[in-house]
């Protein structure tokens, strides 16, 4: 008998470093009304320093966040006119990235251009356009409009905004992880598939409530439907509703994020929820509060799993986990140039799950746990 | 960086599936009865009528999105009643 073989039926976790290149596409830095107020902002993304601020023109402009005379910091300038003003020498330099004036000098400098960001305002949120190859963006992958952002039939942005400390490619691994929904967020699966296609990966899925979670006497959510697409590599757009016994509460919940650096990234979420007759002007804002309350706390129980994982490139799946491969290859074509996107990373793959053999399982936790609050008296 | 392959293909890959409506090629998998994926290719999307039809349609449809192709999910099924497509589940022996 030698060791060996016990050694190789050993599954080993392999793992590549996480790529330090950034994703190509549109990336949302946030509500516009947090940017829009005329002076300096800055972002850490895509492993630099940015400046965002809007000019005298009213456009929000994006740019590389040091000046290319001295190295000042142009987030602590100032916006004069449609420009960014150095806070060293007052050097002024516009949206397109050049340097328009230098006050105490008779001319500009040749090659006084610095790098910029394509921006896109749209239903109140920015975004900027983030390409290795500094190509501009094709129309084919531009963000939809969500109907409801800019209707008064609607509440405004819930927004939240944190800092993850992994690589962003955790949180794309949710849109196939199916029975992560249940184990970490207390969600009851019922109905999922995913379709990936292009630029855009979806997520299907139904959920029912959870009878044995909540206080008595609270209202019993009877389930949710999600649709929710990834439109490129960073910008989640959820249309989620909420079935209750009296009423559905039909929400928008956009899930996006950018990258500091290869090791960390800016979370945001936003929430938007359809006023109705069930819920009027106030409520429909409550809900959305608490909603992105809730929201909240998902994202948190994710992170706390995150920042304990190993990053894994070889998951070890069974027939009722979700195409986290091919997801992953579908991911890729966002951190290879577009000549070398292949086909198979943008071709139409569809995976329905079949989710009996888990819900089996699941009902009997949650009719054990109703059966141990039952015996404790609490019901 | 590459993509690893799947390791449950190695119990059972996908195979070709013809739709009998359009001819189009894809490639498919059955995890059970209720579990499919189905991996099209570009000829494939270009032939299917379903798709074109969704397309026409889809300026008024949410986000544009293309659920399935019945005829397909049709012919997927004949693939296995014929025998051309085996299940998981009726091919690899249960573990738990």
């Amino acid at each position: 008998m030698t060791l060996q073989s016990d050694i190789d039926e050993i599954r080993q976790i392999e793992a590549d470093a996480a790529p330090t290149r950034f994703a190509r596409g549109w990336h949302c830095l946030g509500l516009i009304r947090d940017f829009g107020d005329g002076k300096p902002h800055a972002v850490h993304a895509f492993g630099q320093k940015l400046v965002v601020f809007r000019g005298g023109d009213g456009k929000i402009n994006v740019l590389d966040g040091y000046c290319r005379h001295m190295g000042g910091d142009l987030t602590q300038g100032e916006v004069k006119g449609d420009e960014i003003a150095c806070p060293f020498h007052d050097w002024r330099w516009g949206g397109d990235g050049r340097c328009k004036k230098v006050p105490y000098s008779k001319r500009v400098p040749k090659l006084a251009r610095t790098a910029t960001w394509t921006t896109l305002e749209q239903d109140g949120m920015l975004f900027v356009w983030n390409d290795p190859e500094r190509k501009p963006p094709p129309p084919e992958v531009t963000i939809p409009r969500i109907e409801g952002a800019t209707s008064d039939e609607w509440t405004d942005w819930h927004w939240y905004t944190t800092v993850v400390n992994i690589n962003c490619r955790e949180i794309i691994d949710n849109v196939v992880d199916m029975a992560h929904f249940f184990y970490i967020h207390g969600s009851l699966p019922t109905h999922f598939k995913n379709i990936f296609e292009g630029h855009v990966a979806t997520q299907y899925m139904n959920g029912a409530g959870r009878p044995d979670i909540g206080d008595p006497g609270e209202t019993r959510m009877l389930g949710t439907t999600s649709v929710a697409s990834y439109f490129g590599p960073s910008f989640m757009i959820d249309d989620l509703t909420y079935h209750y016994p009296d009423a559905d509460h039909k929400t928008v919940l956009i899930n996006c994020h950018y990258p500091i650096d290869a090791n960390s990234f800016v979370l945001q979420y936003g929430i938007i929820v359809k006023k109705s007759e069930a819920l009027p002007g106030d409520l429909a804002l409550e809900t959305a509060i608490g909603l992105g309350d809730f929201v909240k706390m998902g994202f948190e129980q994710d992170v706390e799993i995150w920042k304990n994982k190993a990053r894994i490139d070889n998951p070890l799946l069974c027939e009722e986990d979700g195409p986290v491969y091919q997801l992953r290859r579908w991911y890729e074509q966002f951190y290879v140039d577009v000549a070398d996107v292949a086909p198979d990373m943008v071709d139409r793959f569809e995976y329905e799950l079949d989710t009996t053999s888990p819900h089996e399982e699941w009902m009997k936790v949650v009719n054990a746990n109703l059966a141990a609050k039952t015996a404790a008296g609490t019901t | 960086m590459t993509v690893r392959p799947d390791n449950r293909y190695a119990d059972l890959p996908m195979v070709p599936v013809t739709c009998r409506r359009c001819g189009a090629h894809v490639l498919a998998r059955k995890s059970s009865w209720n579990q499919t994926s189905v991996q099209w290719d570009a000829d494939a999307s270009a032939h299917c009528l379903e798709r074109r039809d969704a397309e026409n349609l889809a300026p008024h449809s949410a986000r544009g999105l293309f659920l399935a192709c019945s005829a397909l999910s049709d012919s997927i099924i004949d693939a296995v009643r014929h025998g051309d497509l085996p299940v998981v589940d009726e091919t690899v022996p249960v573990t738990t």
